[in-house]
């Protein structure tokens, strides 16, 4: 095997982010080569480095010994290299076929685009490879696992021979991914490609690599030969410690039952059902965890509950009041605060001060109002920044933009405005999601101090580590419906694991 | 086109008129005439004398009001192109509540005109601001679609039922009686005491936006909707009705023009006026205190065009060019910093992690 | 008033004919807009580059005593409209709709300026400005009444018949027009298959500038016998990028459009004894309302549709 490609102390840093620091990597000829590491680790930046998105702030990469100067898809993509992203560059008003040909059109007469040209050359690259795809569908009326099939279609027909996958499985059913690495298993055996798989699921590296790279901190940590390597010698290199927390001491017994959810249908952003017929109920002192792999329904659950997404049928209550369909403000009076799955979008105005965030959903109160209107903007920034402190946000001082803070003190942000409402019920999803690991820690000691306050606290995380960690009871979400209930303490990661993805023993039976 | 106002924006703003002074010397030159003394001229045309002066303030009350109007729609998120035809329609109707009034006391008339004018005014804003937070439906085309019609409407009734009964006037509501007449504060000029009312408004406007709860609400509403929403406030009523209050503000310049300066409903009530609003805001970043100076500044090119028509023989219409020129000169500064700016960040970045290597090597 | 004698106005030959003259520049600027659509730039300068293209086009048209090289400056000033238009959207990314705004002022305030300057007066009507051949079809024009409503037209009304195939191949045909639609819909993607989206809307823009000028060409010079009036756009760069949306930036729906337009323009003047035209030439403007309203709820209405039937595939 000779090195197909070579990376050489590269690194990449965007305003205020270092995401690659100085890495140097060769990957060989015909492997099959996965990449760990956590959210923000710069796995993602590194293989946008390799097809040209990116250009290397400093360091060299040569691809079969040729050293890289022009960084661009177009140089990527003669070089024989092809990418499919996390979000799919699929254009989703064209066909299958439109999609895999486009940048290098067949021509009729050397003029106008020949569709039945494009619509065959997909049908035999479909039987070549046996991705089954129906050249004449429009993309955006097909389910995503077969998307990413004419993703990787597409790199096929521009003719590449090394393959990057980024987090290829986040979206597929486990029937898919299994049809996934078959395909990855059968193309690098057959035509001698390479591949180079993005992913944090360490099974799955376990499963289809022969190599795998670990990163943290825009570092790379290690190159192992996966048969040397357990998946708990993966975690631990990822996370740059052995995976072990401080306990965190839960107290007291559940109360009453302060939210309630029973035969609930919602819809996702495309109107196809999402959450199928969920029944759950939250008591008040204990934490209720969401394990679901993503897009299995679990966003559009809390969204519906808290009023962001209308819900189609069925029932919610929050401290025994009717909250479906209600608007957020609504339910909030209800007694119910929200961390929400994504706080850029919806968490936070980024263009405001840190101030202005903190504020908001207080700013009626008398005190900050001189007759009932003038914004007194002493005792706001005083009420701000007391927060600040008591939540140890760090940064500029309240007035600066929160746009401009690290990921991790924007969440503090969110936190602190959430969980000084003092409500009886919370809401919280993806609370660590790119946050390091020192604010991880911060996070988990606030939650189980509310829990232990008294407050009913939904919670969903993609980190199993974190639900385990946190939750009193764990319920599996798989395609919207509810596959199983557990005690945290009487199941094992690997036993939910199995549920997550349908295979459990309710389906099994 | 949001930032802050600050020192750099000021510099910009003075280089971009002044960019667009010397391209309309330029212009002045190639066609002929003397730059300077166009230019003397234009300042002549705004401040020979009282009455330009007066016509001058009355020209800026009309820019802020309607800039002011565009502002608040802008904090919110809504862009409210419509201006101008919720201006047409509060002035008609103001102008025909006069007619219909005549005879009854000023007291009665004015208010009664000014309730009218900003009825109508926020009607016709309330018809796009339902639309866009309801259906999704751009406001900007169906504002634009609106003022075309608003206008014929007005022609229609100028024309018709509310026409003039003088046949010279082919298209003008009857005569405003003269006891309705704001108070000129310059005799001969268009200024009348709307400009005081003008003022008081311009004041509230700034303080609402910069100081209230209320405005506070409105900033996180525009910035971000979806998070306004998911913090409990109700972004679908905020927007419509903020909607409506910039219609009513632009209703209500039309009423100014009429009651202060036209006394009767015409065509001149109005020359898309509220366009040129509009563009006083966009260079003032949507902010109150800028629109305010910036409102002065194109009035004085305005109504100083008109002096060195008369004066010098140029074609007024150079301000429209000179106003445009500083628009695409803001536009082009800030696409240059942000360009350069990128590229500032990239050479940091790479002399960023250059010197941390050889620190790291330094080390080792 | 007699209600046959309306309806025999309404649909007469004369209608019809009016129609095709009225919907024809709308359609060729729509043409254009629906290219700085497809490639995602939201286009309010239509107006302004219309007004520019007919003065250009009067201007060159008088002083070449040429209505052809008249016809050639206009497209030629187009180009340069585009690139302008594009440096600042594409480029130094401005906001579209200020740069439009400004645009349609400054084609105002220049046009003015300069028909002053140039020929003394607020326009050219005082002077002979070389016009655009009418065509007159034979054989169609001797059939009663299809041949009173579609011969005898200016030249460019029969252009655009053909403008509007070529640009339905253009767009839905070739490579080009697949990367401009992919330049709007989904740039990375089409930047990840490595063509340039910056570059595609550069050509979007130019093609705007030449549609929009080629619109105004034909306003000067062939829909009002040779000669420039300020202001003579008229809000038709509004109409046509009304089109453009009703017509979700298909030339053919576009055209359509255009025609509707052009049917209720021309029945505001041909039914002036009766009703005022100003009530008549608010209706195109409130259908255009209507057809954005129709065009938003009938879309929600097909994906809700659209989600029971994948709904009942998956039960």
């Amino acid at each position: 095997m000779t090195d197909e490609i070579r990376f050489e102390h590269i690194s990449m840093e965007f305003p205020g982010v270092l995401a690659n620091d100085d890495i140097s990597l060769s990957i060989r000829n015909g492997e099959v080569f996965a990449l760990v590491g956590e959210n923000g680790a710069g796995k993602s930046t590194l293989m946008n480095i390799l097809y040209g998105i990116n250009t290397p702030t400093a360091g060299e990469l040569y691809v079969r010994g040729e050293k890289v100067t022009n960084f661009s898809p177009k140089a990527a993509i003669d070089r024989g290299i092809g990418m499919v992203h996390q979000h799919f560059m699929l254009v989703p008003s064209f066909t299958v076929a439109q999609n895999i040909v486009l940048g290098r059109e067949p021509k009729n007469a050397g003029v106008l685009f020949d569709n039945r040209k494009a619509e065959k050359l997909t049908r035999e690259l479909v039987e070549e490879y046996g991705l089954e795809v129906d050249p004449s569908a429009e993309v955006r009326d097909i389910s995503v696992g077969l998307q990413q099939r004419v993703e990787i279609l597409k790199t096929l027909y521009r003719g590449a021979d090394i393959l990057i996958l980024d987090e290829p499985t986040a979206v597929l059913t486990p029937q898919e991914t299994d049809e996934l690495f078959e395909v990855i298993r059968r193309i690098v055996r057959e035509k001698q490609m390479t591949v180079i798989i993005i992913t944090h699921k360490l099974y799955e590296v376990m499963a289809i690599s022969d190599r795998v790279g670990v990163m943290r901190q825009g570092r790379l940590i290690g190159v192992e030969n996966t048969c040397d390597v357990d998946e708990r010698k993966l975690a631990s290199m990822m996370v740059g410690r052995p995976v072990l927390f401080d306990h965190l001491e839960k107290t007291g017994t559940p109360g009453e039952v302060a939210i309630k959810v029973d035969d609930l249908y919602v819809a996702d952003n495309r109107g196809l059902p999402a959450v199928r017929g969920v029944s759950l109920e939250v008591r008040r002192g204990e934490v209720l965890g969401i394990a679901a792999i993503e897009g299995n329904g679990q966003s559009e659950l809390l969204e519906a509950i808290t009023g962001l997404r209308k819900i189609n049928r069925g029932k919610v209550s929050v401290c025994g009041k009717d909250a479906a369909n209600k608007t957020p403000g609504e339910i909030r009076a209800l007694g119910l605060s929200h961390v929400p799955e994504d706080r850029l979008s919806t968490g936070v105005d980024k263009a405001a001060s840190v101030a202005d965030n903190l504020l908001i959903g207080r700013q009626k109160e008398k005190r900050f109002n001189l007759f009932g209107f003038h914004q007194r903007r002493s005792t706001v920034e005083r009420y701000a920044s007391e927060l600040y402190q008591k939540f140890d946000i760090r940064g500029a001082g309240i007035r600066t933009e929160v746009g401009s803070m690290s990921g991790g003190n924007m969440q503090k942000v969110v936190v602190a405005r959430e969980f000084t409402f003092d409500t009886p019920v919370l809401v919280i999803s993806q609370p660590t999601r790119g946050v390091d690991i020192g604010a991880m820690e911060f996070f988990h000691t606030r939650i189980i101090e509310k829990r232990n306050e008294g407050a009913a606290i939904l919670l969903s995380s993609a980190d199993l580590d974190e639900v385990f960690r946190l939750s009193d009871r764990i319920i599996t979400l798989y395609e919207g419906k509810i596959t199983g209930e557990f005690r945290a303490d009487e199941i094992t990661k690997e036993e939910i694991g199995l549920y997550m993805t349908g295979t459990g023993e309710g389906a099994k039976a | 086109m949001k930032k802050r106002i600050n020192v750099g924006y000021l510099v910009a703003l003075l280089i971009s008129l002044s960019v667009a002074l010397l391209i309309g010397a330029a212009i002045l030159a190639i066609s002929g005439h003397n730059p300077l003394v166009a230019y003397r001229a234009l300042l002549g045309g705004a401040f020979s004398n009282a009455r330009h002066i007066g016509d001058m303030l009355e020209y800026a009350m009309v820019l802020c009001l309607c800039g002011l109007a565009c502002d608040i729609g802008s904090r919110v998120g809504i862009f409210n192109v419509g201006g101008e035809g919720q201006l047409l329609l509060g002035a008609i109707i103001a102008a025909q509540i006069g007619v219909w009034l005549s005879g009854t006391s000023a007291w009665i008339a004015i208010p009664l005109a000014a309730l009218g004018a900003m009825a109508v005014g926020g009607f016709y804003a309330w018809i796009p601001g339902v639309l866009k937070v309801k259906l999704k439906v751009n406001e900007v085309i169906t504002t634009i679609m609106l003022n075309t019609v608003a206008a014929f409407l007005c022609q229609f009734l100028a024309k018709g039922p509310w026409k003039n009964a003088n046949k010279n006037i082919v298209a003008g509501t009857g005569n405003l009686p003269g006891e309705f007449w704001l108070s000129k504060l310059v005799p001969g000029s268009n200024l009348s005491t709307a400009i005081l009312v003008s003022a008081v408004l311009t004041f509230l406007v700034w303080y609402i936006l910069q100081k209230t709860t209320k405005g506070y609400e409105m900033r996180l509403v525009g910035d971000n909707p979806r998070f306004a929403r998911f913090a409990g406030l109700k972004t679908d009523r905020i927007v419509i009705i903020t909607m409506v209050i910039s219609g009513m503000m632009c209703g209500l310049v039309g009423m100014f023009r009429v009651y202060g300066a036209e006394h009767i409903y015409k065509s001149t009530v109005s020359n898309e006026y509220y366009f040129e609003g509009l563009m006083v805001a966009m260079i003032a970043q949507y902010q109150p205190l800028p629109t305010v100076i910036i409102s002065l500044i194109f009035a004085i090119l305005k109504i100083g065009a008109m002096g060195m028509e008369t004066a010098a023989g140029v074609p007024k219409q150079l301000y429209l060019i000179i106003q445009t020129v500083v628009i695409f000169c803001m536009a082009a500064e800030t696409g240059i910093r942000a360009a350069i700016g990128k590229a500032q960040e990239k050479r940091r970045a790479a002399l960023d992690v250059k010197a941390r290597r050889e620190g790291g090597a330094a080390h080792e | 008033m007699n209600n046959q004698n309306v309806w025999s106005t309404i649909f007469s030959a004369g209608t019809f004919a009016q129609m095709l003259r009225s919907a024809t520049p709308v359609a060729l600027a729509a043409l254009g807009g629906l290219m700085t659509e497809h490639a995602g730039i939201m286009n309010i300068g239509m107006d302004g580059m219309i007004l520019m293209g007919a003065f250009v086009a009067a201007v060159a048209s008088y002083f070449l005593a040429s209505a052809a090289l008249g016809v050639l400056a206009a497209v030629a000033f187009g180009v340069l409209i585009g690139l302008f238009f594009a440096l600042f959207t594409v480029k130094l990314r401005s906001d579209e709709f200020i740069i439009g705004c400004a645009l349609n002022t400054f084609a105002l305030g220049v046009t003015a300026f300069l028909s002053r300057e140039i020929f003394g007066l607020s326009g050219t009507s005082g002077y002979a400005v070389p016009s655009l051949p009418k065509v007159t079809i034979p054989l169609i024009d001797r059939i009663p009444f299809v041949g009173e409503v579609l011969s005898g037209h200016s030249v460019f009304v029969y252009v655009t018949w053909l403008l509007v195939i070529v640009m339905w191949l253009f767009v839905y045909r070739t490579p080009v027009g697949f990367w401009i639609r992919a330049s709007g819909e989904s740039p990375e993607t089409l930047r990840t298959a490595g063509k340039n989206p910056e570059r595609m809307k550069w050509i979007a823009s130019i093609l705007c500038g030449v549609f929009c000028g080629l619109a105004g060409a034909h306003l000067s010079l062939g829909y009002l016998n040779g000669s420039f009036v300020e202001g003579m756009s008229a809000s038709r760069g509004y109409i046509a990028f009304a089109c453009v949306i009703f017509a979700a930036a298909n030339p053919a729906k576009a055209y359509l459009a255009a025609l509707m337009f052009g049917f209720f323009d021309a029945l505001g003047l041909r039914l002036q004894d009766y009703i005022s035209s100003d009530l008549t030439g608010t209706i195109p403007y409130i259908i255009t309302i209507i057809m954005m309203v129709y065009v938003v709820v009938s879309g929600q209405k097909r994906r809700e549709r659209l989600a029971k039937q994948q709904l009942k595939k998956l039960e």
